[in-house]
């Protein structure tokens, strides 16, 4: 777990991590289906907990934020405020097509947008709602990257480089009428 | 339950307020003034047996603002009381001391529409952010939201 | 006092939605409320402006997860009878096999959440356990778990196989049998008695004063039901009863919804059994007269209404939602007078709130005292460590 040069507290620590996330639920103005559907996944029917994860209330103490609801104007400052207060590394899974680009709701006048316009996401799971299924997927693909991170050390390895345009085509923002 | 009221009833009761008219088998509904609108309702709620408050409808149909008020009791008829109050001056005294539920109603309306209650004990904003600018009341027909933002999520093109 | 021993489970979110309370006692004792609801207003009245009749029940079907069939069946309704049309009877039952399934699961789903905030986790657990067979049904039927995008105006989208009837029919029993255990649960366990019996008392006159809804209103004897008095789909033709309880506290709530869950599952039975043949939609039209209708259904957590009004467009022109939490705050203001700290999160959770139209009570005192801000997990745990110690003493 890490690079084989990390002390043995710091290799402890991030198989602790990887083995057993602890999760936090944030709802920013969602219809609460979603929500639903995460204390699901901890009933005995899914029964995350059995694999280590374990849904904290505060997010202090949290590995991953789930977020759910388009982000309403009200809880825009508030998802900011929680997001920092958590502790590195910190990983944020955005819940279904309103966590995406706020859904249905998209454009409403109370409504900010996805989740990517307030804080930045590492998993996006789609569904109206994702199914305790889709969900565990998505935790556990946030657990890859998290190995995946702790290995290359950061989080440098995930952006990708800028594409240029080929040669004869334009760039055009969307919306934008071309010239 | 006891059974529906007739028209012939409510009209007696409630006529010199206004129009009366049965809209459907159990709905009847009373156009009135504002100023004699608590008076209206203090009728239905003692002659008629009108206990509950269903829902105070606020709308703006373009020239004014509608309120209708829609009363129910144990004989089953909604009989909806409904008033226009002019744009330029949205103001109206409150119902909540004859009807409590309205409370809660009459500041919805209030961060909504902008129809002001004179009276009511806490006309405080409820519904929308505390950062929401003043004086913008969403649910007029004359409002728009931030340029370029189609508020209903339909595309542009398909309108 | 003997001592009850609970399997306390890990710390649960439950339902964590942006609530929170500021407290100002005299002691242990609230003397009064204020509220705030504005952390999940999207501004969907006005949306369903600019949208069609076929656009807006998805936007509608998401005003809340829990009651979803609800808001769009109120609608559709609405727009039905604006629109003079005759939905098919197959149609109508079929509306009434999901309404009254969403009605199992919000009740098995809040019954869990009670549970869960006085401690007994594990009926939390053993309810979502079984809410799972509902939402198995209700994914076969409709194709989605909750949301689901069954109502259209004119009638309903998908059909039941003969073969998905008994199937259904087949699971009945065995959930039959676990409500009737929870009615045993509720009434024998020690802990549950404690923290809900003689809590938040609403009496009948207070229940009608201040416009409560619901089994929050039927559990003070208030006997409104809209599924008797103002009957849409299949509700007049189906035999069932209306479950009412004189106590009007949040044991008598529990006791309600405990009964309208039995009812419930009478209904889908006889539905499933007397399903009529025929077409399940009629074609609408595009455009709907001018008109304006105010719509009721009872939804789980109480009486929804839908005002609307049509001017010969293919939208709406004025969408005025009232949900049943909203009608029930009052009430909890008025319940939630001097009684303890310890008690707030049982009652505010008796009336079932639907967290997507609610957020946030500060309360206050007329003579402002020292204050606390505490959220809903902090003050779940002070009712339950407060409970503790006054069971032991």
């Amino acid at each position: 777990m890490g690079k084989i040069t990390d002390s043995l507290s710091r290799r402890l620590a991030n198989w602790a991590r990887v083995n057993s996330p602890w999760i936090s639920v944030f709802n920013t103005g969602s219809c609460n289906a979603c929500d639903i559907e995460v204390i699901a996944t901890l009933m005995p029917r899914f029964d995350v907990e059995r694999f280590g994860i374990l849904a904290k209330g505060s997010p202090r103490h949290a590995d991953i934020l789930i977020v759910t609801g388009p982000v309403t104007m009200k809880q825009e400052s508030r998802l900011k405020r929680i997001w920092e207060q958590m502790p590195e590394p910190k990983y944020v899974i955005a819940m279904g097509a309103c966590g995406a680009s706020g859904g249905v709701f998209q454009g409403l006048y109370h409504v900010v947008g996805g989740v990517e316009s307030v804080i930045p996401v590492d998993v996006f799971v789609a569904g109206c709602p994702p199914r305790p299924d889709e969900i565990i997927n998505a935790v556990v693909a946030c657990l890859k990257l998290m190995k995946e991170d702790l290995a290359q050390g950061g989080r440098e390895w995930r952006q990708k480089p800028v594409q240029s345009p080929m040669p004869g085509t334009t760039t055009r923002e969307p919306g934008e009428v071309p010239a | 339950m006891t059974g529906l009221l007739g028209l012939e009833e409510v009209k007696s009761a409630l006529e010199r307020f206004g129009t009366v008219e049965q809209v459907r088998s159990n709905r009847i509904k009373v156009k009135t003034i504002p100023e004699k609108i608590h008076e209206a309702l203090f009728r239905a709620q003692t002659l008629l047996a009108c206990d509950h408050l269903i829902q105070i409808s606020a709308l703006d149909n373009g020239q004014s603002f509608e309120l209708i008020y829609h009363l129910t009791g144990p004989h089953g008829t909604v009989i909806a009381i409904a008033i226009e109050l002019p744009r330029d001056r949205p103001e109206m005294p409150t119902t909540s001391d004859i009807l409590p539920p309205a409370g809660i109603y009459e500041r919805q309306i209030y961060d909504l529409l902008g129809i002001v209650f004179t009276g009511h004990p806490n006309l405080k904003r409820i519904i929308l952010s505390e950062d929401w600018p003043e004086n913008e009341f969403p649910l007029r027909k004359d409002w728009k939201p931030r340029p370029k933002t189609p508020y209903g999520g339909v595309r542009q093109e398909e309108r | 006092m003997p001592e009850v021993v609970l399997p306390i489970g890990p710390q649960h979110p439950a339902l964590k939605e942006p609530v929170n309370f500021k407290v100002i006692v005299d002691g242990e004792t609230i003397v009064g409320l204020e509220l705030d609801v504005s952390y999940t207003h999207r501004g969907i009245e006005k949306a369903a402006e600019q949208r069609d009749f076929i656009r807006v029940i998805p936007l509608l079907e998401r005003v809340c997860g829990i009651c979803s069939h609800a808001h769009a069946q109120a609608f559709c309704t609405g727009i039905e009878e604006i629109m003079h049309l005759e939905v098919p009877p197959r149609a109508q039952y079929l509306r009434t096999i999901v309404a009254e399934l969403e009605r199992m699961h919000s009740h098995i789903l809040w019954l869990g959440v009670a549970a869960h905030v006085v401690g007994f986790n594990t009926l939390f657990m053993w309810t979502w356990r079984d809410r799972e067979t509902t939402q198995d049904i209700l994914e076969e039927m409709t194709g989605n778990r909750m949301n689901y995008g069954m109502n259209e105006v004119g009638g309903v989208r998908r059909d039941l196989k003969p073969g998905q009837i008994s199937s259904i029919l087949s699971r009945l029993p065995k959930l039959e049998e676990q409500i009737g255990k929870y009615v045993g649960m509720v009434r024998g366990e020690e802990t549950m008695l404690l923290r809900f019996r003689g809590i938040g008392k609403l009496s009948k006159a207070e229940a009608l004063k201040y416009g409560t809804v619901g089994p929050t209103a039927r559990a003070s004897g208030v006997d409104y039901d809209i599924r008797r008095d103002d009957p849409s789909i299949a509700y007049a033709e189906v035999p069932w009863k209306v479950v009412t309880d004189t106590s009007g506290d949040v044991y008598g709530r529990t006791l309600v919804r405990i009964g309208e869950l039995q009812e419930s599952l009478g209904i889908i039975r006889y539905c499933l059994e007397h399903l009529p043949e025929g077409k399940i939609g009629i074609p609408a039209p595009k455009v709907a007269p001018r008109g304006e209708i105010l719509s009721r259904y009872e939804a789980p957590r109480g009486e929804l209404v839908h005002f609307i009004r049509t001017n010969d467009t293919d939208r709406v022109e004025r969408l005025d939602i009232r949900t049943p939490t909203l009608a029930n705050w009052t009430s909890v203001t008025v319940s939630l007078v001097n009684q303890n700290i310890a008690d707030i999160p049982v009652i505010v959770a008796a009336i079932d709130p639907c967290l997507s139209c609610t957020s946030r009570i500060t309360i206050l005192s007329e003579r402002g005292r020292r204050t606390a801000e505490m959220t809903w997990a902090q003050l779940v745990d002070h009712g339950q460590r407060f409970y503790r110690k006054w069971g032991r003493s």
